[in-house]
């Protein structure tokens, strides 16, 4: 099949999913994140592995894995994470879970497995600034993604007496598997009134721990507890926000980003792969 | 200790200076030693200031717009002495030097508070690196934006090579300045990625400068050109809406990033 009858395949499809994702979100709203939890996001994202591999397998004769391999894939891949990034940022549509974002962030992470597959050596070798950049942006980006739904966000009213209520953040009374208490709460004002230090002694499971912004407590390896705010109830009871984040994910988003740093530094190191006249100046 | 005060008299000796090496680099036909040493020196009086303002403000000069401005206008010369001293371009510190005097006036007309307070938020081992780099890629893509529109404008003049090697020096920058944000993200918020206004227009400033850098100008036909210097300028539109753009959006009054707004 030649190159311009495949380039036109794959607008025509382009089009054809851009069209659909719309319809959806009008039609059904919102993608359902929340029914992806675990254990079928794994799963999903497993099956979804599997595909990937087939279709890597078969590249020579299968069309929808050239398109996907093509340079123009690479082209709308960053096209796409640019228009969702200006569409966010000027609040065309404020929300991540919205279908076409959903869908286009799956294409991205699908182009970048493929590209992985193909690329991660050549005959010289395993190319080490390609593989820890994609990989990295896979890992990133494909925890995010995928962990989505497994990552919690609950926030606690702490005062001096213990309590193990939470709340999502939409409302739903969540019970929490200990206590929180507000052991001590302190706020230094510099000389102009402007705040300087916010800091909370919260009492977990029997141990005091102090909150500070930027300062959480890592409970577990998977959560995080954070101060938001502190103030004072009208009967002259001190109060916390606190806030619990478990993130299963988050370590492999982590080892993504630094993946990524570290590919930016060969990035920088390396310069550019083409030679031109003047390199040897 | 000497501030914010002094720095209309130290800002005339930097334009001064640079203006100096500048117009001794357009005159000279081949690499001059003496416009090198007459921007260095207004680097290294900018650099004195900088410090100065540190000492006196105690905590890192990096937390309000004009305070990032300053930063640009110094990591501005030091990208346009660089790319001189590695390619010749006769011309590139006058435009380096003409941008980074329009963010000395904006900070002379507009003296903004520049007190001792760092709020809670930005006491993080994240704060400096995290803006030091951004505005040091912010200064090596405004270069290549510079040169993508000079290439626009006269195509025989021989430029990608210069422009290739900022962008892939300023991407790089621009990607570990986001992930350190990132990283400080989730330890003051508890997400790496928020998609506030500000993190969708670094996204999409990063997105398009990949985009470019995905590009091989070595090899494109000129129409194709056209549009790779397109997306580096877009790419630099996108930078200024993520830097200070935002701040005029509807969404900036519940963004988290409000401290740099005085």
């Amino acid at each position: 099949m030649s190159i311009g009858r495949v380039g036109h395949m794959g607008a025509v499809a382009v089009a054809a999913v851009a069209v659909v994702t719309l319809i959806f979100e009008a039609w059904i709203g919102p993608f359902p994140v929340e029914l992806f939890r675990f254990p079928l996001n794994v799963l999903t994202m497993a099956l979804w592995l599997l595909a990937l591999g087939y279709l890597y397998r078969n590249r020579t004769t299968s069309t929808t894995a050239q398109l996907l391999l093509s340079r123009e894939a690479t082209y709308l891949s960053l096209f796409i994470l640019a228009t969702t990034g200006i569409a966010l940022g000027l609040e065309l549509r404020p929300s991540t879970d919205a279908w076409p974002v959903v869908i286009g962030l799956l294409f991205v992470l699908s182009h970048t497995v493929l590209v992985v597959l193909r690329g991660w050596r050549n005959s010289n070798g395993i190319r080490w600034r390609f593989t820890i950049t994609h990989l990295g942006l896979l890992l990133a980006l494909g925890a995010g993604f995928w962990g989505a739904p497994d990552r919690e966000q609950l926030r606690v009213a702490a005062t001096s007496e213990p309590t193990n209520e939470a709340f999502t953040m939409s409302g739903v009374l969540k019970t929490l598997p200990y206590d929180i208490a507000l052991a001590d709460s302190r706020i230094e004002l510099s000389a102009t009134g402007s705040p300087m230090l916010y800091e909370a002694t919260i009492r977990v499971e029997g141990q005091n721990h102090t909150l500070r912004v930027n300062h959480p407590y890592d409970r577990t390896i998977v959560e995080k507890i954070y101060l938001i705010s502190f103030g004072t109830t009208t009967t002259g009871e001190r109060y916390a926000i606190i806030e619990i984040v478990r993130e299963p994910w988050q370590w492999i988003t982590a080892s993504g980003i630094v993946m990524l740093i570290a590919g930016a530094v060969l990035l920088f190191a390396r310069g550019p792969r083409r030679k031109y006249n003047d390199d040897n100046q | 200790m000497a501030g914010w005060n002094i720095f209309p008299m130290m800002a005339a000796v930097v334009v001064l200076l640079s203006a100096s090496g500048a117009v001794v680099a357009l005159r000279c036909k081949e690499r001059s030693g003496v416009a090198i040493l007459l921007s260095a020196l207004g680097i290294a009086t900018m650099a004195t200031f900088i410090a100065l303002l540190w000492l006196s403000l105690e905590r890192p000069p990096l937390r309000t717009m004009g305070e990032t401005r300053l930063w640009y206008s110094f990591f501005l010369l030091i990208a346009g002495l660089i790319t001189y001293a590695r390619w010749r371009y006769t011309w590139i510190m006058s435009f380096s030097t003409l941008l980074a005097t329009v963010f000395i006036i904006i900070n002379i007309a507009r003296p903004e508070i520049h007190d001792q307070t760092l709020m809670p938020a930005l006491q993080s081992v994240w704060f400096v690196p995290h803006v030091a780099i951004y505005m040091f890629s912010y200064a090596l893509l405004g270069c290549a934006t510079l040169l993508a529109v000079v290439a626009l404008v006269r195509p025989a003049l021989q430029l990608d090579h210069a422009i290739e090697r900022l962008l892939y020096g300023g991407l790089a920058f621009l990607t570990i300045g986001m992930l350190t944000g990132a990283l400080w993200a989730k330890d003051a918020w508890g997400a790496y990625w928020s998609w506030d206004a500000k993190e969708a227009w670094a996204v999409a400033t990063w997105s398009l400068y990949l985009l470019a850098l995905h590009a091989s100008p070595s090899i494109m036909a000129y129409r194709r050109k056209v549009l790779y210097y397109g997306v580096i300028i877009a790419g630099f539109l996108a930078l200024q809406m993520c830097w200070y753009g935002v701040n005029y959006l509807p969404s900036a009054a519940e963004s988290a990033h409000t401290y740099n707004r005085e």
